[in-house]
């Protein structure tokens, strides 16, 4: 489709730019913080991972997180696993002889079991990950019924002010054309309001957090 | 020294409810006011603001504000009509003045005379229903509660989403009755799950809709003004 | 042919006596004033996540234009497409044409109600596209032919038995009524959908300027799905979605979740600034997003009801509202349900929804609880008094209030046609007659005082 002739932009705009001659005011806002500040951004994080049924999971190293990946794995139905391909991520699935596709091959597939990627933040006050198409691509984080996220501590920020800012500090949204938060699992309340996990997204998302020592 | 007070006594009280009135009066002169009833006045305006007559609301409501030029302090029974006057008033009158010597019946004691203990005694279950007008525009919640809790013998039980609209809105009871009378039907319901034997309100208009619905299907319980509780004396 | 108010009063007549209808309406209420009361304690002070949330969106709303253009500029500097659409028509007759030329002929879509305002999907159902809402309750309303009840949660009108009998009839194999085999029922039903579809629309929560990111919010990944896998992906959307800074986000996310859900975040916030990358994995490789006015900047217009323009379609005024409680979201007859609908109706679709502003008790409780401070209850007066203006009220109303004005600019007048209009109804209804019809058809009669007060007054009897 070429670039369509689109008169009405114009005329749009200058409907809005005569309306907006006569100004509106507003009294002025109080600026203070919504939450009360995160004293313990780890613990935090933790504490709402399980309130919003994210599942954590802390180790010390690579090699233990490499271990406790593979555990998840193991305890997944036999199926093709996604994997986003990155120096750390193939570090980590040394070993792994299950039916593997990195990233570099193409998006994952329907069928898939599990997706693995990185992320770019955590957030501590929501229990929030921080991901984008640069992680593996837009389908990485959704696709599969199982998400497993490698973290390492010092992702994590305090609240949303921080992952907002750090979003545009990196120039996330130059460099992928999808940026996102994931709160827990994919869920819904459109029958009777009755909670039910594991709508169209992942029904288990884990989160592998290296710690500091 | 409290204030020499104008009675301002809603058309609709005046002509289908005056004990409401009449009650009220006693309470103020029990805690020591003088009243005096300026028999100019009419109407506030709200019915025609309501439904959009805004020129002929304006020209009632310039009418009401020079009846009550000289006076001091006004009382009125009714949150609807008093919110009316303080909180509508500025948008339908230019720079009106004078607005803040209007007060609810139940404010004014508390606020002004900051009088909790009326010597009033109703022995019987009441619940309360917090009108739209009086909690929404003028911030009346905590005192009807003071006084009522003073009252000797009452016992006072809250009911489930008391904050919800009774279903009065003026015209909107006749011109969507069938909504109005939902309304009625459901809060109704919640004052009756208390156990309460009466249900009250700083509103006038709330409690004649209510009385309305109680009486249609035959409920036990009544509607009652908050004045006419207060009213109700203490032996010595 | 009845008019809208017809239809109205029809509806209102029906849903107001429907005990069932109160009940469920009321249990999901229920439900999310409890989850309400719950969240609530996080906030240090909610009524600070209102103000300043009514401060983002009045600012992005008086410069308008400047951040549409800022975000254009954007989203066009990615490869995606900008289309300023003035008419519904307009941006049917695009997201159309697309398909078409496409040869798109699976859709899935995911929650918008400007799709609904618009009126969108008969219009690509008529070019022989098969369009599939994603947003489960949206899904649910769609397979039963009906309009979504309520702007957040389109089938909360309808219990697990009556969906799980509606899944049965047209998916087969449902053995109960647990929510959680219908919703794995809906997860294997429209999986396909999402993997085959060759276009995914979408509506936009907000439009972030100073980024160039179109932020959509779903807690299922409905959103997600039909953002990533169609090679199309169309956002239609509101002018007045548009928020000035990435960082406004930090303050309207939460805000808007507590609002809608009575919770902190929806699980997925999703942020698109244009198709797929050269080097990304996946994604689109269109991305259009079309900017629809429709109305709206006319409102902008009205300075008086500018703020209306702020809404970020939470539905906390539905919850709150008691006349929505009783009389449901159909009953409406139009896209936007609720106060918010009733103030912003007569707007976008003009005087046939003029009745939606008087059918309010104005209890104040939605302008009450608006997280952007939306002056709802006024307005819906303002609504009253500019259809008073055009003179669009029947004669016989106009007729009683001169004459109300005329009583009441007199107090003798006043005291003695009282006495008498009661002295009368008095008989009327000794004689049988019923003057007070409109009052009595729900409620036992008023008895009526032997003197008024001033009367009492008078003859000292106070």
């Amino acid at each position: 489709m070429s670039e369509i002739a689109n008169p009405s932009r114009a005329r749009i705009l200058r409907r809005i730019g005569t309306a907006l001659r006569d100004k509106t005011s507003l009294p002025t806002a109080t600026i203070t913080p919504l939450f009360a500040p995160v004293t313990n951004s780890l613990q935090r994080f933790v504490e709402e991972c399980k309130a919003n049924i994210t599942e954590t999971i802390v180790t010390r190293d690579g090699a233990e997180s490499g271990a406790r990946l593979r555990l998840v794995l193991a305890g997944i139905p036999e199926g093709e696993v996604f994997a986003e391909d990155t120096p750390e991520i193939r570090q980590l699935l040394q070993g792994f002889d299950g039916n593997l596709r990195w990233s570099s091959d193409g998006p994952p597939a329907e069928s898939s079991r599990a997706t693995i990627t990185r992320c770019h933040a955590l957030v501590a006050l929501t229990g929030s990950v921080v991901t984008s198409s640069a992680c593996g691509g837009r389908g990485a984080s959704v696709v599969a019924p199982v998400h497993v996220v490698i973290a390492r501590q010092s992702q994590i920020v305090p609240d949303l002010e921080s992952a907002l800012k750090l979003v545009a500090d990196e120039g996330l949204p130059q460099k992928a054309s999808y940026v996102g938060l994931i709160t827990g699992c994919s869920r819904t309340g459109d029958i009777e309001k009755q909670l039910v996990i594991g709508a169209h997204g992942p029904q288990r998302v884990v989160v592998i957090l290296e710690v500091n020592s | 020294m409290l204030p020499r007070i104008a009675l301002f006594i809603p058309c609709f009280v005046d002509q289908m409810c005056p004990q409401v009135g009449v009650d009220m009066v006693r309470v103020l002169r029990r805690i020591g006011c003088e009243v005096f009833f300026p028999e100019k006045q009419t109407c506030c305006g709200q019915p025609a603001f309501n439904t959009g007559y805004w020129e002929d609301a304006r020209v009632v409501a310039e009418r009401f504000l020079r009846v009550f030029d000289k006076a001091e302090a006004v009382v009125g029974p009714s949150g609807s009509c008093v919110a009316m006057v303080r909180k509508f008033y500025p948008e339908l009158l230019p720079s009106p003045s004078g607005l803040t010597k209007f007060y609810e019946f139940s404010e004014f004691l508390t606020n002004v005379a900051r009088i909790e203990d009326v010597g009033a005694a109703f022995a019987h279950r009441v619940t309360l229903h917090d009108s739209c007008h009086a909690l929404r525009e003028l911030g009346v919640h905590d005192g009807p509660r003071q006084l009522l809790k003073r009252v000797r013998g009452l016992e006072l039980v809250e009911m489930d989403h008391a904050d919800d609209c009774c279903g009065f809105g003026g015209t909107f009871s006749v011109k969507f009755g069938m909504i109005s009378a939902a309304m009625g039907d459901t809060k109704t319901e919640n004052a009756a799950a208390t156990g309460a034997e009466f249900v009250t309100s700083v509103d006038p208009s709330c409690l004649m809709h209510l009385d309305g619905v109680l009486r249609k299907k035959k409920s036990p319980m009544q509607a009652v003004h908050l004045a006419s509780i207060l009213a109700r004396e203490a032996r010595a | 042919m009845t008019t809208a108010a017809q239809e109205f009063l029809r509806w209102a007549t029906e849903k107001s006596a429907d005990l069932k209808h109160r009940r469920i309406l009321r249990k999901n209420i229920d439900h999310y004033d409890h989850s309400l009361l719950k969240i609530l304690p996080t906030y240090s002070n909610y009524e600070v996540a209102r103000e300043r949330s009514a401060t983002i969106r009045h600012d992005a709303v008086e410069h308008l234009d400047q951040y549409l253009l800022q975000f254009e500029a954007k989203i066009q500097e990615r490869g995606g497409h900008v289309f300023w659409a003035e008419t519904a028509e307009e941006a049917r007759a695009y997201v159309v044409s697309l398909a078409r030329e496409r040869g798109v002929k699976r859709i899935v879509k995911s929650k918008s109600m400007v799709t609904e305002e618009i009126h969108l999907t008969p219009a690509l159902e008529k070019i022989g596209c098969r369009v599939w809402e994603t947003d489960l309750g949206e899904w649910i309303v769609q397979l039963r032919n009906e309009p979504p009840y309520h702007i957040v949660a389109p089938a909360m009108h309808l219990s697990r038995v009556e969906i799980a009998e509606l899944f049965r009839e047209k998916l087969g194999g449902i053995t109960s009524d647990d929510p959680k085999e219908l919703v794995e029922a809906a997860r294997l039903a429209l999986r396909g959908a999402f993997f085959s579809a060759e276009m995914g629309i979408s509506g936009a929560n907000f439009l972030v300027a100073d980024a160039g990111l179109v932020a959509i919010t779903t807690n299922e990944g409905n959103g997600r799905l039909c953002t990533t896998l169609p090679k199309i992906h169309v956002v239609v959307t509101g002018i007045e979605k548009v928020i000035a800074h990435l960082s406004d986000l930090a303050v309207l996310w939460p805000t808007l979740t507590t609002a809608a859900t009575g919770r902190m975040l929806a699980t997925y916030k999703t942020m698109i600034g244009g198709p797929r990358g050269p080097d990304e994995v996946d994604g689109p490789e269109e991305f259009h997003v079309v900017l629809l006015d429709n109305g709206r900047s006319e409102l902008l217009a009205d300075t008086e009801q500018r703020d209306v323009l702020r809404c970020i379609r939470c539905a906390a005024c539905l919850n709150v509202c008691p006349v929505y409680q009783q009389v449901g979201g159909h009953a409406y007859g139009t896209t936007y349900q609720g106060p918010i609908g009733s103030v912003l109706t007569p707007h976008l679709r003009g005087p046939e929804f003029d009745h939606l502003s008087y059918a309010s008790s104005l209890c104040g409780k939605c302008t009450s609880v608006c997280p952007v401070k939306i002056d709802l209850h006024h307005h819906l007066l303002q609504n009253r008094r500019n259809t008073v203006r055009k003179g669009r009220r029947p004669l016989s109303e106009r007729m009683a209030f001169r004459g109300w004005r005329w009583l009441m600019m007199g107090s003798g007048r006043y005291a003695w046609l009282s006495k008498l209009g009661l002295r009368a109804i008095r008989v009327l209804s000794g004689m049988g007659a019923n003057p007070l019809k409109k009052w009595t058809e729900y409620r036992a009669a008023p008895e009526f005082p032997e003197k008024s007060f001033r009367e009492m007054w008078r003859d000292g009897d106070v």
